[in-house]
This record gives structure tokens, C-alpha cells and sequence, in this order.
């Protein structure tokens, strides 16, 4: 039965030529680092404070919706246009940490159920002043890009780009900063880091600010690609929590890692499966990870 | 008594605002079930969904009796929960939790993928259940099986909570005293997939009676925002106690069928209550119930 299966996909396979298949790897790796770029500031809040932040899509999602605001509706240049919404998501993750993260700072279960609630205020308020009616970013690199007998639109090929800027950034201030030092001993032992006269509070909502910072710039990149509603942060975070599982929670390289690795799987799965079996694959491909190796591919930060 | 006589004196409409209120507070409760040993299941509704579909497709496409078509939601529901937890409650509380979140949005997309499963759209026309010879057809014969089904899991959970087993799986809310209840010989990881296929196992079949009261399902049915309104049911209520989630199912939607026709404003309004009672009233409401009566006995003494 099962080597009928395997047999009957290996003729698909061979009848199929291989750039399709190649084809395939490259939408996945394209699709991987958009998935990294939109999971990247949840790992970083993961990583140092162990907060599962569930409002991280919804941010994602305002980070779409301000671009189009701005750069749309009110045709600001884009080089003024992206610092102020990643400014404005900062403020709103700096106001998130004061008044809700450090009262509630040791107990992960409250702390899990307010950021559900954070989302649920940003997603509802959103549909209310933003609407139901899907918006469109117009292109700002039109183009495809062809080699090989590959197609790829230049647009994500620039977004995947940027997403590894964004990864290479992150590592930078993590391993090189001051501020980077101290996040980690925070993440290490956040008394201890105290004592050594560490503003833990200070620290712990400068990392707050810079993952909502992130994750309103991962909605920016994909929102001349996708198209935008209030609901698309639901469906951002259903993969940047199995990305996260799958990388190892809090750790860069893990997200880096599995973010590739997820999407190759869901696109050679949508070639060889169909696209709806390839969601479930994703599904089989976390719990298989949860049962074989819990710690994530890459284990701890 | 209010309940059974219910009936009665009640319109229609105060029927159908009688079996939400009674459905939402049997998932409530068996929500708390697994929240009592501290976890979070964020993907219960993915639970009523399959639940209510199993139901849904053994009834409409198999043609099978209403009433099996409720115990197999059940069974199935609680198969499948009892597979999640076993690979999951291993693992600390937040895996779990983000394992069950992604589970609930995979099986609606399941659901929505297949036509045999009726795609978006969805599938119309379910049966409901004929109790010897007499269709359950209005809210008023309905509202006796859901009565009686939610009496009968409430009961059962409750009951749970002061068997031998119900205390013990107290001792599994931390990890440092799971490690000492497992030093003495309790087996913690069998205890919590037990409860959390139970709890799925009861919202299974109350997700299939509701599909049959709905008389329909699709995948707009049970989402997300289903899961963290019996969240919010349950914090709000408060989860010291297991009046809280009764309390707050109930009063929240009461308030929600008679003030929001809107979705997104019930939405709102909901996550700000969650809010203020998470970071002023951590007891939830009933820990408001409990201060006055200490005061009333303590004015009593003096």
C-alpha cells in the first residue's frame, strides 16, 4: 500500500520536469524567509522574557494595514513612511510591557491570557475603523525575476532579502550590543542580572518595543504581496507558532531554521499533495517534533 | 427548579437565549477542567468543530440515528484529544497551549478543504434527534435534551473534582509539586491527557447537539474567537472555583445576545472586561462574591 503511494508520486515526480521542482524549492525558500521575517519578533520576546506574545500577528497585521494608510492613502515618501511605523509600534509595545507584561511578569498563564486579549482588542478595533474590504498595496518593484527556468516575482525576492538584513540586524544587537548583553542575561537569570545592576524593566520593555517594532516591519514587507484585511494576523501567527515549535522556542537560529525548512515542506507538499494536504503536512511535521525532539530542532537560546 | 420550569412561561426567544447560555456554559466548564491543572487549551472550539462535523457527516452523509451521530462526535472528539495530550502534556504548559491553538485552526481548514465535508459552505439540513416517536423539532423539546445533556456533564465534572482523582490532579498546577506528585508514584502525564480527553470528549458532544440545534455547520461556526470567548468566559468568572466559569458563561452571554448584534463590538467590549479583571481582579468574579461573604460572617461574628 504504502510503496503504491510512494511509487505513484515518484512517476508524478518524474513526469513532472525538474524545474518545476525546483521551482517549488525556490517559492519555498522565498515563502521560509517571509515566514522568519514575520516570526523573528516573537522569538525575540520568547527568548528573553518567555512571553508568548499572541498579539504579535495582530501587530503584523497593523503594520500592513499603517503602510497602506500611510503610503496610500496619504502618500508619504517610503523612507518617512517606514521609520514612523516602526516607531509607532515600538510606542505601543514600550506602553504594552509598562502596563500589562510587568504587572503580570512570573505568571505565564495571566500573561498568556492578556496578550490573547491584546490581540482580540487590536484585531476587533481594527475591523471596526479599518473595514471588512480587502486593500491592496500597488507593487513597488514591478518585475520577474527568470533564470534557470525559475520565475520569481522581484517583489519577494526583495522581501526575503530584507528578511535576512532583518535576521543579520537582530544577531547584531543581541551578540554586539550593550543592550544585547543585557537582554541575554536577563533571558540567563534575570535576579542575578539585577544585582549587577542591569534596569531589568528597562531592558525588558526596550525588547518588547523592538519585537512589536519587528513585526509591524514584517507587515510592511509582505503587504505589496499579500492582501491585507484584519484577519490576516490570525493566519501570520498560526505559522510563526509552528515555526517557533519547530525552531526551538527563543532561539534566532532555530527561527531562521525552520522558517526554511516549513516553507519548502508546505510548497513541494502543495506540489506533490495538493495545497490543502500541504497545511496539514505542516500540522504532521510540528507534532512530529513535538513527540522526537520537544527542545525544537535547535534547542534552547 | 428556575430552570426546569423554564419552559413554561418562556418565549421562543428566551428558549434560544436559554440553550446558548446552556451550551456555552457546559464548554466553560470543561475548559476549567483542563485550566484547573494549569493548562491552557487556546483550541477547544477545534474540538467542537470536529465534534459537531463528526456528528454532522455520520448523520447527513452515513444517514446514521442523530443519537449515535452524538456519541461518535464524543468518541472522536476524545480519540483524537487523547492523542494531542499524549504527545503534548509532556511538555511544559506553553507548548501545549500553542500545539491546541494550531490544532484548532488545522482541523477547520481540514473541514473547509473537502466538499465531501462541505467545503466553505458548508453542510445544511442536519437531523435532529427523535426521542421515542416525538422529533425534537422547537426550542421548547430542544431545549430538554440540551438541559439535560449540560446538567449531566456539569454534574460529572464536578463530581470529578472531589473523587480521589480530582485532587490529585490539583497537585499537577506547578511543576515543582507535579515532580513531587510523581515521586510518589502518580503517573501525571496519564492523569492530565485523561482530563483533557474528557473535557474535549464533552465539548465533542455538546458541539454535536449544538450543530443539530443550529441545524447546520460550516467552518465560520467554531473559530478562534469561539476558544477565547470560553477563555474569557472562564477568567472573567474567575478559576479558583468552579462556580466562576459557570458564572461568567453565563452572565457574559446573557449580556452578549441582549447588547451586540455586531460581532466585532461584543469582541471588544469582551477583551477589555478579560483585561480589567486580569490585572485588577484576579479572582475573577466570584472571588468578588467570596469577599462579601466573608465580610457578611465577619460582621456576623462581631
Amino acid at each position: 500500500m504504502l510503496a503504491d503511494k510512494q511509487q505513484a508520486i515518484f512517476q508524478r515526480c518524474s513526469s513532472m520536469s525538474l524545474t518545476l521542482l525546483l521551482q517549488g524549492l525556490a517559492i519555498g525558500l522565498v515563502n521560509g524567509a517571509l515566514y522568519i521575517l514575520t516570526a523573528l519578533g516573537l522569538t525575540l520576546i520568547y527568548g528573553i522574557l518567555h512571553i508568548v506574545n499572541f498579539a504579535h500577528g495582530e501587530v503584523f497585521m497593523l503594520g500592513a494595514m499603517l503602510v497602506y494608510v500611510v503610503y496610500v492613502l496619504w502618500e508619504w515618501p517610503l523612507l518617512a513612511a517606514l521609520p514612523a511605523i516602526a516607531l509607532t509600534a515600538a510606542v505601543v509595545g514600550w506602553l504594552v510591557e509598562r502596563g500589562i507584561f510587568r504587572r503580570l511578569r512570573g505568571q505565564w498563564l495571566q500573561l498568556l491570557v492578556a496578550t490573547v486579549g491584546v490581540s482580540l482588542i487590536i484585531q476587533s478595533l481594527s475591523w471596526l475603523v479599518f473595514g471588512a474590504q480587502e486593500k491592496n498595496v500597488p507593487s513597488i518593484l514591478p518585475g520577474v525575476l527568470v533564470a534557470w527556468g525559475i520565475r520569481m516575482p522581484y517583489e519577494r525576492l526583495a522581501a526575503a532579502g530584507i528578511a535576512m538584513c532583518m535576521v543579520a540586524a537582530l544577531y547584531a544587537v543581541v551578540y554586539k550590543t550593550r543592550s544585547g548583553l543585557a537582554m541575554r542575561a536577563i533571558e540567563e537569570d534575570e535576579e542575578t542580572a539585577r544585582m549587577l545592576g542591569i534596569d531589568t524593566d528597562k531592558v525588558a520593555g526596550l525588547a518588547v518595543a523592538l519585537g512589536f517594532a519587528l513585526a509591524a516591519m514584517g507587515g510592511v514587507f509582505v503587504a505589496p504581496i499579500y492582501s491585507i484585511n484584519p484577519g490576516m494576523g490570525l493566519e501570520a501567527i498560526l505559522m510563526s507558532f509552528i515555526i517557533i515549535i519547530i525552531g526551538g522556542l527563543g532561539n534566532i537560529t532555530g527561527t531562521l531554521v525552520a522558517g526554511l525548512f516549513i516553507g519548502v515542506v508546505q510548497s513541494m507538499g502543495a506540489l506533490l499533495l495538493g495545497a490543502e494536504s500541504a497545511h496539514v503536512l505542516v500540522f504532521v511535521v510540528m507534532i512530529a517534533v513535538l513527540i522526537f525532539r520537544p527542545q525544537g530542532l535547535m534547542g534552547k537560546l | 427548579m428556575a430552570l426546569v420550569l423554564m419552559p413554561a412561561v418562556a418565549t421562543t426567544y428566551w428558549m434560544h437565549i436559554a440553550i446558548v447560555v446552556l451550551l456555552n456554559i457546559t464548554y466553560t466548564v470543561a475548559l476549567f477542567s483542563v485550566l484547573r491543572m494549569g493548562y491552557l487549551s487556546l483550541g477547544h472550539a477545534g474540538f467542537i468543530a470536529l465534534g459537531a462535523y463528526t456528528c454532522v457527516v455520520l448523520t447527513v452523509r452515513l444517514d446514521i440515528s442523530p443519537w449515535w451521530g452524538i456519541l461518535g462526535a464524543g468518541v472522536m472528539s476524545g480519540t483524537v484529544a487523547w492523542g494531542l495530550g499524549a504527545m503534548t502534556m509532556r511538555l511544559r504548559g506553553i507548548y501545549f497551549s500553542l500545539a491546541i491553538f494550531a490544532f484548532g485552526e488545522i482541523v477547520v481548514a481540514f473541514f473547509r478543504a473537502f466538499d465531501w465535508f462541505g467545503g466553505p459552505s458548508g453542510i445544511a439540513n442536519v437531523p435532529r434527534p427523535v426521542f421515542f416517536g416525538h422529533a425534537l423539532n422547537d426550542h421548547f423539546s430542544f431545549y430538554w435534551l440540551v438541559l439535560c445533556m449540560s446538567l449531566f456533564f456539569m454534574a460529572l465534572l464536578y463530581r470529578l473534582q472531589y473523587t480521589r482523582y480530582g485532587a490529585t490532579l490539583l497537585t499537577l498546577k506547578t511543576e515543582a509539586s507535579e515532580r513531587l506528585a510523581q515521586s510518589v508514584g502518580i503517573d501525571a502525564a496519564r492523569l492530565k491527557t485523561a482530563t483533557f480527553a474528557l473535557s474535549c470528549a464533552v465539548v465533542g458532544t455538546m458541539g454535536a447537539v449544538h450543530a443539530q440545534y443550529l441545524m447546520f455547520i460550516n467552518p465560520q461556526v467554531f473559530t478562534f474567537l469561539t476558544s477565547t470567548d470560553l477563555l474569557i468566559y472562564a477568567m472573567v468568572g474567575g478559576v479558583s472555583h468552579f462556580w466562576g466559569p459557570v458564572l461568567g458563561a453565563g452572565l457574559l452571554t446573557l449580556l452578549g445576545e441582549q447588547l451586540f448584534s455586531a460581532g466585532y463590538w461584543k469582541t471588544l467590549v469582551y477583551a477589555l472586561v478579560l483585561m480589567v479583571v486580569i490585572l485588577s481582579l484576579p479572582g475573577g468574579l466570584v472571588s468578588l462574591l467570596d469577599r462579601v461573604r466573608d465580610k457578611w460572617f465577619s460582621n456576623l461574628r462581631n
